[in-house]
């Protein structure tokens, strides 16, 4: 009985305890800039490191408290956080407008033209680039209005191929789509699974699809068509003709056996061990590449046909954006010059990441390495402005429909008619809600 | 018997209630109300994430009852009913009366390696079934091919047919352990007497079981019953990490599409809804087991 009291207080004071926080003593003139990225992989968290302990050598007084989450994960939160007070300063928010379009509709997002103007970065990034960060006020138009967010990488979807596999069987690099399908023709006879795939998580089978659709389309209609304008459709002859072509590998077993229950990650890792020929996803999967294998790889853009010229679905990876509430408006742009300066695109660099922003002019870039090869494609798609769009964008639950007509198509439950109505039907369904 | 708990003379009687307050706050403020909330948001559109909300009735429900998609998720729920109670009950009662009337040596140890599913979070659950059935890797394939059924073998979780069944099986195999120990437990309280009894009157093991082991398990079966049904219909870690509802659509439920509507579509209210309606079922199949239960339990004494 005379223990009794005694744990009940021994309880109460822990969980006073772990009640109370302690208090930081915070000099005057420090300042905490509080960034939430999704750079969770190795390589990538490092770069941010990097920068963010270079930023702080800089700016004595600042601090930066980085907090970073898996891309799903922050979306969920970002959304919630930045309408807090004590929500992070800076933050990446994904593109389009389930979350960006969504918080620039409540105010959330700081216009970034001014910082724009102020620092050059219209001079860094050439305005159709800038546009697919960009929203009118209302969060109602896309592609257009002011600037709310800055990315430091980009991103380019294309053909990886295992350059020891081609060298031994004396394969070259396609430069027109006729010879790239010859070229599935002559791997497939070999005995090798030509191209990596895996439909179960959905997400890069659209990115397949509309791969092949971009050989297709002009830069007017992809623009139009994910920004809605111009009251363009998806039931076009062009659609349903990259959708064929689509559907006839699939026919022609030209993706890895039973590819319907297989996740990106594991093919991805069948890929890296060489059991297939080809994988066609985006630069984002260099870095991995480039460890923890023997085999060599390549990257090329998927080659178009000769009397059209071959956009590539590519663009900018998730930007930085600024929180409309924050006091440290100024604090939070120069950070994210930061993160778009040359420095910046020499250490994504060195870590295999494509940086958004030109590279310095002495960096050398080491010659047929799957990196340069990445860069180059980059490079050469956004200098002639044929860089596409992910079509997952144009409206609000378009992505979860392309993912749902795709997995039908690929187990043969729909057919390519099927599918084209299908999206076009959900595509003018949203269209009336957009007024 | 006595209702009523003995109390010390001079006790005052709130003294209970004190006990019971802090718990009883936690529960109000991080349970009832929000759940009140989520009510009273389903009657409410928002035009935007923190935007002002309208008033519109019962616009949610009806609205609600006409999409497909949600009936088409309710239906996959009950399909799991099969995954979650069924399946799991009987091969539960099966092994709880195997292990209760014969010595098998060793017994403590197979009651803790058949309950170690239900200690997993569903999440890793998920992730480790979702390897499982790996059409090139996965062991499940494996061992077809091994067994020269090469035809059996073929991309589960990508399959229109079997991607549902496969993600049952994976609850199934979650639910068994739980249902077997809650079955042993009660049957090691029946009587032993009324065994010595029936198997004197000539009786098998298999009239044992229908006649002196079921009747005696009733308050066991409806307790299993309500919590692997509520299980059922409110599944989401497990379908989200092994399929996400793929292939289109076969494997969707309604906690699947709670979850995008709330948090990617940024619709709160028709979320909101949703949910309501999902906790109206799961309130109403419970009462009616409580009901049915009620009446054998009588019937059986």
């Amino acid at each position: 009985m005379k223990k009794k009291p005694f744990l009940i207080i021994f309880l109460l004071a822990t969980i006073i305890l772990g009640a109370c926080q302690p208090k930081q003593s915070t000099p005057s003139e420090k300042q905490t800039l509080v960034v939430w990225d999704q750079f969770y992989r190795d390589e990538e968290s490092k770069v941010i490191d990097q920068l963010n302990a270079e930023f702080e050598a800089k700016h004595p007084g600042v601090s930066i408290q980085r907090e970073v989450k898996v891309l799903e994960d922050l979306s969920l939160t970002v959304k919630l956080a930045l309408a807090n007070e004590d929500g992070p300063d800076v933050a990446q928010v994904n593109q389009g407008r389930v979350d960006m379009g969504a918080l620039v509709k409540d105010g959330l997002l700081l216009s970034l033209d001014d910082y724009a103007k102020q620092y050059k970065w219209n001079e860094r990034f050439p305005g159709t680039l800038l546009a697919r960060n960009s929203f009118s006020e209302d969060g109602k138009q896309f592609g257009t209005g002011h600037i709310y967010g800055v990315s430091p990488t980009a991103e380019v979807v294309g053909v990886y191929y295992n350059k020891s596999m081609f060298a031994q069987h004396g394969w070259a690099v396609p430069t027109s789509f006729d010879e790239f399908l010859d070229l599935l023709a002559k791997i497939y006879e070999a005995g090798i699974v030509p191209i990596s795939f895996g439909s179960l998580d959905g997400w890069n089978a659209i990115h397949l699809f509309s791969a092949i659709q971009h050989l297709h389309v002009s830069r007017e209609y992809i623009d139009d068509f994910v920004y809605s304008r111009n009251d363009v459709s998806f039931d076009t002859e062009f659609n349903l003709k990259a959708l064929y072509q689509f559907y006839d590998w699939v026919k022609l077993d030209y993706f890895t056996p039973n590819f319907q229950g297989i996740g990106y990650d594991a093919s991805n890792e069948s890929f890296k061990k060489g059991e297939a020929a080809l994988t066609i996803t985006g630069s984002w999967l260099a870095p991995e590449l480039l460890t923890g294998t023997d085999q060599t790889f390549g990257f090329f853009l998927l080659p178009g046909y000769e009397e059209q010229q071959a956009l590539a679905i590519g663009g900018l990876g998730i930007p930085f954006s600024i929180r409309a509430t924050t006091e440290k408006k100024d604090l939070a742009a120069e950070y994210i010059d930061w993160m778009v300066s040359e420095r910046a695109a020499e250490l994504w660099a060195d870590a295999g990441m494509v940086p958004a922003m030109p590279l310095p002019k002495k960096y050398k870039l080491q010659n047929d390495t799957l990196f340069a090869d990445t860069v180059e494609a980059w490079q050469n798609i956004n200098a002639n402005n044929l860089v596409g769009h992910y079509i997952d964008w144009a409206t609000p639950t378009m992505y979860d429909r392309l993912v749902f007509w795709l997995q039908r198509l690929l187990s043969f439950v729909s057919t390519p008619e099927e599918f084209i109505i299908g999206i076009s039907q959900e595509y003018e369904d949203w269209k009336p809600y957009q007024q | 018997m006595q209702n009523k708990a003995k109390r010390y003379p001079g006790e005052s009687k709130w003294k209970g209630l004190l006990y019971l307050l802090p718990a009883l706050l936690l529960y109000l403020i991080f349970t009832f109300l929000p759940i009140l909330e989520t009510i009273r948001s389903s009657f409410f559109q928002a035009e935007s994430l923190y935007g002002a909300r309208s008033f519109v009735w019962f616009q949610n429900y009806i609205k609600l009852f006409q999409t497909s998609q949600f009936l088409s998720a309710l239906r996959n729920n009950f399909v799991f009913i099969f995954f979650y109670s069924f399946l799991p009950i009987s091969f539960g009662l099966f092994l709880a009366s195997f292990l209760a009337r014969v010595r098998v040596p060793g017994m403590r140890l197979f009651r803790t390696l058949y309950f170690i599913p239900q200690v997993l979070s569903m999440v890793v659950v998920g992730v480790m079934w979702r390897w499982m059935y790996d059409p090139n890797i996965g062991p499940i394939n494996v061992f077809l091919r091994w067994l020269g059924l090469e035809q059996f073998a073929q991309a589960w979780l990508g399959s229109f047919t079997f991607a549902l069944p496969a993600v049952g099986m994976a609850a199934a195999w979650v639910q068994y352990g739980f249902c077997m120990v809650l079955f042993l437990s009660g049957i090691q309280r029946i009587p032993e007497e009324l065994y010595e009894a029936t198997s004197l009157d000539g009786a098998n093991a298999f009239r044992q079981f229908w006649h002196v082991t079921l009747p005696g398990l009733i308050p066991e079966l409806s307790v299993a019953l309500m919590t692997t049904i509520i299980a059922a219909l409110r599944v989401f870690d497990l379908v989200f990490a092994m399929t996400k509802g793929a292939p289109g659509g076969s494997t969707e439920v309604t906690g699947l599409l709670i979850y995008r509507w709330a948090f990617e579509l940024n619709n709160h209210s028709y979320a909101a809804t949703m949910a309501t309606v999902l906790t109206l079922i799961i309130l109403l199949i419970s009462l009616v087991i409580r009901r049915v239960f009620k009446q054998s339990e009588k019937g059986a004494l």
